[in-house]
């Protein structure tokens, strides 16, 4: 008996100590999970900025949006308001893209800045990690005259969650951090 | 009688000096025979513990020490059957790694120039002034690689010998990132190969 209970706290002991260091994870591997966060959402502000373009060719626009798309989660919804209106319309990934695309102006100008973590990546009993990250948008539309009709800033916060996760790849077990952007909420939006 | 005797005396004088003249030089011959047979019996002695010791990857000497020592040993001309076996052995297994190390170092270069040419390639898509110039060469590396579905893998950290990852991508993917986002943020850290010799695989890494 002695010895079953023995064994038994031997095995909670190793697998504890297994779970603590799977917790732990040093600066250097959080950082390049944060910075990894953030690049996610710089790539996302240029596939925005493509597919707004009305320049971009349809067939590179659909492809760019197959690749937003990825950046996401598959229930994650994205906010849209204007300067004329207070409702904030929710769109899924995909039918906010094609909306994108289909804004009646001539020329589209959207630039993203101050893209910066509001609450760091906390881990999660499950072992995700979730943090916030805020941009500000600035929306330019022109006529085609080349005025500027439409104008506005807005800041959004954009829900971020890293993973670990594993592959299988020639023959090798990879693991990897998967990020995963979650709702893009609108914040604020102003005429400046 | 006087003078008899000392004729008799000179003559044993002469006798004696001739005598002990040729025994010192036949002296001197044996030691310097003995001493050329202690040099060779030595020479012998260590081309066989040389020559066994390399054999039996038993030196810290680099292959170019290894080919030096050999043909000291071989400018010695030893003549001695144990040395010539061990010499022929040893030179047939310096050629190997002669050829293996050349082979190592053809490789290092194709590898290098690979490298190069993937990350002259990424650039230049990141950099591209239009769609069609980036997907001409898009398609140029493409041609590089097994198929569009190649996997790319990125490690974003190394620490304790321990690679963190990106999501895993494709080449394709991969290609149309950089015209996408214009900035090339990875160089080659692996690139590995099919019997063909097209890329099966690419391993890259944050610069």
């Amino acid at each position: 008996m002695k010895k079953i209970i023995a064994t038994l706290v031997i095995a909670l002991c190793v697998v504890g100590s297994a779970m603590a260091q799977e917790e732990e994870i040093d600066y250097a591997r959080k950082q390049a999970i944060d910075s990894l966060a953030l690049e996610k959402v710089r790539d996302l502000s240029k596939y925005i900025k493509i597919v707004g373009s009305k320049e971009t060719p349809f067939s590179e626009a659909n492809r760019v949006i197959d690749r937003a798309e990825e950046l996401f989660m598959s229930d994650a919804e994205i906010g849209v308001s204007s300067l004329g209106s207070n409702k904030i319309t929710y769109y899924r990934v995909r039918k906010y893209f094609e909306h994108l695309m289909r804004l009646n102006y001539d020329r589209v100008e959207i630039e993203w800045y101050n893209i910066e973590y509001v609450s760091d990546l906390q881990r999660q009993p499950d072992g995700t990690y979730v943090g916030v990250i805020t941009i500000f948008q600035t929306f330019r539309g022109y006529d085609k005259e080349g005025n500027l009709t439409y104008k506005d800033t807005t800041k959004k916060d954009i829900t971020v969650y890293v993973k670990r996760k594993e592959t299988q790849i020639g023959g090798r077990t990879i693991g990897f951090w998967d990020v995963l952007l979650g709702d893009m909420r609108v914040k604020e939006t102003t005429n400046r | 009688m006087k003078s008899k005797i000392t004729t008799i005396m000179m003559v044993l004088l002469a006798a004696f000096i001739t005598l002990g003249g040729t025994t010192s030089c036949k002296s001197k011959k044996r030691l310097a025979r003995e001493a050329a047979e202690a040099e060779y019996k030595s020479k012998v002695e260590q081309a066989v513990k040389d020559l066994n010791a390399i054999l039996d990857d038993e030196t810290l000497w680099s292959l170019e020490e290894k080919e030096a020592r050999v043909k000291t040993i071989k400018d010695w001309n030893l003549q001695n059957a144990e040395v010539d076996d061990l010499l022929f052995q040893v030179e047939k297994k310096l050629a190997r790694e002669r050829a293996q190390k050349e082979e190592e170092e053809r490789n290092k270069q194709e590898a290098q120039s690979a490298n190069a040419t993937l990350e002259r390639n990424f650039a230049s898509i990141a950099r591209s002034g239009s769609v069609s110039q980036a997907n001409r060469t898009i398609n140029e590396t493409l041609g590089l690689f097994e198929s569009p579905n190649v996997p790319v893998l990125i490690i974003i950290n190394q620490s304790a010998g321990f690679n963190d990852y990106d999501r895993p991508t494709t080449i394709e993917k991969y290609l149309n990132y950089l015209k996408d986002q214009k900035i090339s943020p990875n160089k080659v850290h692996e690139i590995k190969y099919n019997a063909n010799g097209k890329i099966n695989e690419l391993e890259l890494i944050k610069k």
